[in-house]
């Protein structure tokens, strides 16, 4: 057996045949608790390699692992086997051997593992950046507050910059941004803010009221027409064009006209009526067509996952049950149903779970693992209950 | 809280690093547990041009293969930074100093070499040996 050429990791991995190398404890060996093996995927690859990946989480959090898109729960995986890590022999490199002899090839090992980390894919753990946000709503008071002190540099409790969330919330930068979305939140002088429900409603009333006013007509608005007329109203631009894009949507590319967006606009008007409890179903008809702006049909169909309706008696009540009210991870969403109700058509379900994504899983396969189908003939509608 | 992970690899030039990984815990002789350093643990030998290798230390030899990661495994070193905010307080980084793609695994028990003793001088110290557990 001839000595191989070289020494460390090049030495051990590029052994040529017939040779042999020694294997030795480095100069340097030593827990070093610093150093860890992480496993991942070939396709991860460069994300690290490009640095385009963190690690998020509170100090009493397990952290997660946030590529730009993606979040990953890191699980340590332990070893009975003897796993010696060797470096490369690179000079530049900080593992250098302090008393390398040039030659007598030797593959020093630095560290014993004692395990490996490994990524799962996770959903993203938004559900406390909404009770972040209500901590400070943006309301008419703040609004009307033309004083803003740029000098006063001290941060106001509740608030939360781009930077402060990124820093509190387990999930990737797109995961956050659509977060912050699906809260229709907006940034307001660096701050992500959440308009308070009676502000929200002041606008959207004069918004509806202008409409009227000018004899617009809704599915064919000029933003800008709009937009001044919010402003002279006393809303802040960054506000009016804020709500404006909430509830209307480009009509027409070219001539940049844009419409009342039906859904919204009619969940909201739902939720104004129906906000201090249940309603008899005639009378919130009777109520919600009366404000819902001429030219749009209200069909109870627009409401699916934001309320629910219960028979008492002769009558039908409608209250609000809104999904976005629920918690997102699986097992808290089922038992925040069953305690809504113990029985669920899924007609009336499937509003409520539709969002549910969990990576590696289906819907089905939550179905199956959360709730007990039950099919009392071919013809009917499945119903599910708690397991 | 936020930790970036760095790599000061440069575009994609992640220095290799080796894994040699086998069943059981290497002992070393009584009174070296606490001067391992530098100390030889054994000789890993490539018989033939197959991917076979032998590691023998003390006098046992195992024999294993040389396996190619499924998936590859980064190397990372926690290394405290001051912080932005200048306080005395320490921000955390992670900095990934390698990649491993490939290892000599020895699966196999130990086959205790017909004793003699080892012809090669060694001036660094007591020699490992291997012993099996679990």
């Amino acid at each position: 057996m001839t000595n191989g050429n070289s020494g460390g990791a090049e030495g051990v991995l590029g052994l040529p045949p017939s040779s042999s190398i020694s294997v030795a404890y480095h100069s340097r060996f030593s827990s070093h608790d610093d150093l860890m093996l992480l496993e991942v995927d070939e396709k991860l690859l460069p994300e690290f390699l490009f640095q385009r990946v963190t690690l998020r989480g509170g100090p009493d959090e397990d952290a997660v692992l946030c590529t730009e898109s993606k979040t990953y729960a890191i699980k340590f995986v332990g070893t009975s086997n003897s796993v010696f890590l060797i470096p490369p022999s690179d000079v530049s490199s900080e593992f250098i051997e302090s008393n390398g002899d040039g030659n007598i090839a030797v593959a020093s090992v630095l560290k014993v593992a004692t395990g490996c980390m490994e990524l799962a894919e996770v959903a993203p753990k938004l559900d406390q950046l909404k009770m972040f946000l209500s901590q400070n709503p943006y309301g008419f008071a703040e609004a009307s507050d033309m004083e803003i002190d740029h000098e006063d540099e001290k941060k106001k409790p509740g608030l939360f910059t781009w930077g402060d969330l990124v820093c509190r919330i387990q999930a990737s930068d797109e995961e956050l941004r659509m977060g912050l979305k699906l809260l229709s939140a907006i940034e307001i002088d660096g701050y992500w803010r959440i308009l308070d429900n009676e502000y929200m409603n002041r606008i959207i009333n004069f918004l509806l009221h202008n409409i009227t006013l000018n004899d617009w007509t809704f599915d064919s608005l000029n933003r800008d027409e709009v937009l001044v007329g919010l402003q002279a109203d006393g809303f802040p631009l960054n506000v009016a064009s804020h709500v404006f894009e909430l509830f209307c949507i480009k009509k027409d590319e070219e001539l940049c006209t844009w419409k009342l967006n039906e859904k919204p606009i009619c969940v909201h008007l739902a939720r104004e009526i129906l906000k201090d409890g249940k309603m008899k179903m005639d009378t919130f008809m009777d109520k919600w067509t009366l404000k819902i702006p001429s030219g749009i049909t209200a069909s109870l169909d627009v409401l699916k996952g934001e309320v629910l309706t219960e028979k008492l008696g002769m009558d039908t009540w409608v209250y609000l049950f809104s999904v976005s009210s629920l918690p997102s991870t699986p097992a808290d969403r089922f038992s925040k149903l069953f305690e809504e109700r113990s029985k669920w058509g899924w007609k009336d379900l499937e509003p409520f779970v539709r969002d549910l994504k969990i990576p590696g899983h289906s819907l089905e396969g939550l179905l199956l693992k959360y709730t007990r189908r039950t099919q009392p003939n071919v013809d009917s509608e499945p119903v599910f209950s708690s397991r | 809280m936020q930790i970036k992970v760095k790599c000061s690899c440069g575009e994609g030039k992640c220095p290799e690093w080796a894994i040699v990984e086998l069943q059981g815990v290497v002992q070393s002789q009584p009174g070296f547990e606490n001067r391992l350093q530098n100390l030889q643990i054994g000789t890993l030998c490539r018989p033939s041009s197959q991917e076979s290798y032998t590691f023998t230390v003390g006098y046992h030899e195992l024999v294993g293969t040389k396996v190619s990661l499924k998936k590859p495994i980064l190397v990372l070193k926690k290394i405290k930074v001051p912080n932005e905010e200048g306080e005395n307080l320490v921000g955390v980084e992670m900095n990934v100093v390698g990649i491993i793609r490939h290892k000599i695994l020895f699966k196999t028990r130990p086959r205790a070499l017909i004793s003699r003793p080892d012809p090669t001088p060694t001036d660094k110290g007591g020699k490992t040996s291997t012993s099996e557990q679990g």
